[in-house]
């Protein structure tokens, strides 16, 4: 993938880059707004990180100003603020994810790579397969290996997120952002607890497993 | 006069009561003065009218027969003494004819020809006696007859102005009297309010200089004195407490900051050492990861908190069922509940409305569940409630059956990083339940812990009651 960083701070971008090639991507940098316009406009880019407090040009002018060129490149904007409304004004503005600094760099790489996804034309899906694992979105029905998984209705969202980004980790945050819509950290394991309990479900009876804990990041579903 | 009267002379009491005891002063003397018009004019005015008839008389006499007859008139009335009143006839050569006065002084008569004067008493027949004085005052008129003879008739006023000027006197010197009672009441009465006031100057004084102890003395009259003691007082609680809560934050922060910082150094020390295995250092640098990431959360805690306390966190506030936050919680928790072996229930009454923000009441009630997980034993219940209250509030409520919060205690978990003696060991930042508290002002409503239904022997203890209430929207429009 390629993966254009805009943000002022050099190390802090140094250290996304670094961890983005380790993973395989290719990272552009530009040191504030203007420069990421262009740069964002000069080439394809598979997905934008753009912080959110820059000089010359914000964060959010420069989403803005991409997204009246018709330029529907994915964007996870990164903010020191990160209260809700903030993440609202950053959402409003034109950006597809938004992530609070500090964060861990699993975190960011996990959003980055489910961005990109976003671009794959999965408007008219109605079915997911994983493997031999199978979801219909019209029916709301899961069966593996011909077999009837019956579901709570939270439990079919959870693996719908998962099915649609196979091959990906993600997160705990990322999990409680967008099956839950809860934008705070519980103290407690609480999406370890249910992704165990839809594991029961989907994996237990059966002899190879597809949903894998990944140490310190979160779960990848995999066939 | 010491520094300290000359600035006792520039206090405004002293001032004010100075003021007005020179305004009552004025004021008794024009009342006192008023009198002695009415008084004395009566006294003087009676003499004149006297005078008057008797100038009458003697004109009728001088009419009917000329100086002669007045005369004789005058003779008649002054022979051996005892006259009403005072006569002079004197020939227009300035020799006295008859009278029972010697002489006439030179007075310039008023306007209305009165002359007042001071002669000396021919006989002591009538004398007084007091001080054996016989300088005596008269009042009187003087009469150019024709043909240049001069006619006084006057009466004897002495004792009449003695009276008015002992009046006067006596005026003058209430005056001054009530001057100076109201002088020393305005100094004692100033000196008091200066010296309560200055009591208070200290307190403050003493403040400043960082001692936060003292307080203004206040003697519960209610008087607008005891009520500034009492205002000055409260505000130095508050300052006091916010003092403490930051110095005990600051505290807490180095503490509970400490830990991890310390445990987090202590691993990244191990896995630099060359013996280390590999597996154990790498083993070591994740835990060291996992540590920042506990300190950033408590970083996160206290900025989300800053910020709602401040009243800056701008909430969406809009209007909700209060019903869909609750059964979304109750279905993320309650797996957790059984996982840890405890029995959880939910009773959510449906159809209420307020306002709200999801997030907000999402995160408080999260952190309520979260405590009652984390503290209740293997084998208690917790349970969600959210109902309409008696009083038409809505009401939210966790109760668990494990160990409880001593009653001294529950007002001081809500405290910025309080944490319990016996919640040490556990994880947590200390700032969960500051951040429900923060929450729920954000949102006008009431947190309040209680006992729950626990059994305190045989059982875990009393159990804990945590509600959330929150005023009910009003109906939509």
């Amino acid at each position: 993938m390629r993966i254009l960083i805009v943000e002022d701070d050099r190390e802090a971008a140094s250290y996304i880059r670094k961890g983005l090639r380790e993973s395989g991507h290719v990272a552009d940098h530009a040191g504030d707004g203007e420069e990421g316009l262009e740069m964002a406009r000069a080439a394809e880019y598979d997905v934008l990180v753009v912080d959110r407090m820059m000089p010359r040009m914000d964060g959010l002018s420069m989403v803005a100003a991409l997204r009246s060129d018709d330029d529907r490149t994915p964007v996870l904007i990164l903010s020191a603020l990160g209260e809700v409304d903030d993440r609202v004004e950053g959402l409003k503005a034109g950006g597809d994810d938004y992530l609070v600094k500090p964060y861990a760099f699993a975190e960011l790489l996990a959003r980055v790579e489910a961005l990109a996804r976003r671009r794959d034309p999965d408007t008219v899906r109605t079915k997911l397969v994983v493997g031999d694992l199978e979801m219909d979105l019209l029916a709301r029905t899961v069966v593996r290996e011909g077999e009837d998984i019956l579901l709570q209705p939270r439990e079919f969202r959870l693996l719908e997120f998962l099915m649609k980004h196979s091959g990906q980790v993600v997160t705990r945050t990322m999990l409680l952002e967008k099956v839950w819509d809860y934008h705070f950290d519980p103290q407690t394991n609480v999406i370890d607890v249910h992704i165990s309990r839809l594991r029961s479900k989907i994996d237990k009876p059966f002899p190879r497993s597809l949903l894998h804990t990944v140490r310190g990041a979160g779960y990848r579903l995999q066939a | 006069m010491t520094a300290r009267g000359a600035a006792f002379l520039r206090t405004t009491a002293f001032r004010q009561t100075l003021l007005s005891a020179a305004l009552f002063a004025l004021s008794s003397f024009v009342t006192l003065g008023f009198v002695y018009a009415a008084s004395a004019g009566m006294v003087l005015r009676r003499a004149d009218t006297a005078i008057n008839e008797e100038v009458v008389a003697l004109d009728a006499s001088f009419q009917a027969g000329g100086i002669r007859t007045v005369n004789r008139y005058i003779l008649e009335r002054t022979v051996g003494g005892g006259a009403d009143y005072l006569y002079l006839l004197v020939h227009p050569t300035g020799r006295s004819l008859s009278g029972n006065l010697t002489y006439l002084p030179e007075v310039q008569p008023d306007d209305e020809g009165r002359v007042q004067f001071t002669y000396r008493r021919p006989a002591a027949g009538d004398n007084d006696g007091e001080d054996g004085k016989d300088d005596r005052t008269a009042r009187g008129r003087i009469i150019e007859l024709p043909s240049g003879y001069r006619l006084y008739v006057g009466l004897d006023v002495d004792e009449e102005t003695r009276l008015v000027s002992r009046m006067l006197n006596t005026i003058l010197a209430a005056s001054a009297l009530a001057l100076a009672l109201g002088v020393a009441t305005g100094i004692f009465v100033s000196r008091r309010f200066a010296r309560r006031l200055d009591r208070i100057n200290t307190v403050a004084r003493r403040v400043k200089a960082g001692d936060l102890q003292p307080r203004a003395p206040r003697n519960f009259t209610g008087d607008e004195l005891d009520e500034l003691s009492e205002n000055f007082n409260n505000m130095l609680d508050r300052v006091e407490a916010l003092m403490h809560r930051m110095r005990h934050t600051g505290d807490s922060i180095a503490h509970d900051l400490r830990t991890p910082l310390t445990r987090m150094r202590n691993r990244l020390d191990e896995a630099l050492r060359e013996e280390a295995a590999p597996g154990s250092r790498e083993q070591a640098l994740e835990r060291a990861v996992a540590d920042t990431d506990e300190l950033l959360g408590i970083f996160n805690a206290i900025l989300s908190l800053s910020r709602l306390e401040a009243g800056e966190s701008r909430a969406s506030i809009q209007r909700l069922d209060p019903a869909d936050i609750a059964a979304d919680l109750a279905e993320l928790y309650e797996p957790v509940c059984e996982d840890e072996g405890l029995a959880f229930n939910s009773e959510i009454q449906g159809g209420l409305s307020m306002l709200g923000d999801r997030g907000l009441l999402s995160q408080a009630l999260a952190n309520i569940l979260d405590n009652a997980v984390k503290y209740t034993p293997t084998g208690e219940a917790v349970t969600l409630r959210l109902r309409e209250t008696g009083d038409g509030r809505i009401e939210f409520s966790v109760t668990d059956t494990g160990p409880g919060i001593p009653e001294a205690d529950r007002d001081r978990v809500t405290q910025r990083f309080v944490r319990l003696d016996n919640s040490r060991t556990q994880p947590g930042s200390g700032l969960g339940l500051s951040l429900v508290q923060a929450i729920v002002d954000v949102h006008n409503g009431e947190f309040a812990l209680a006992e729950g239904p626990g059994v305190v022997s045989g059982g875990h203890g009393p159990g804990l009651r945590a509600s959330l209430c929150f005023p009910k929207a009003a109906a939509e429009s």
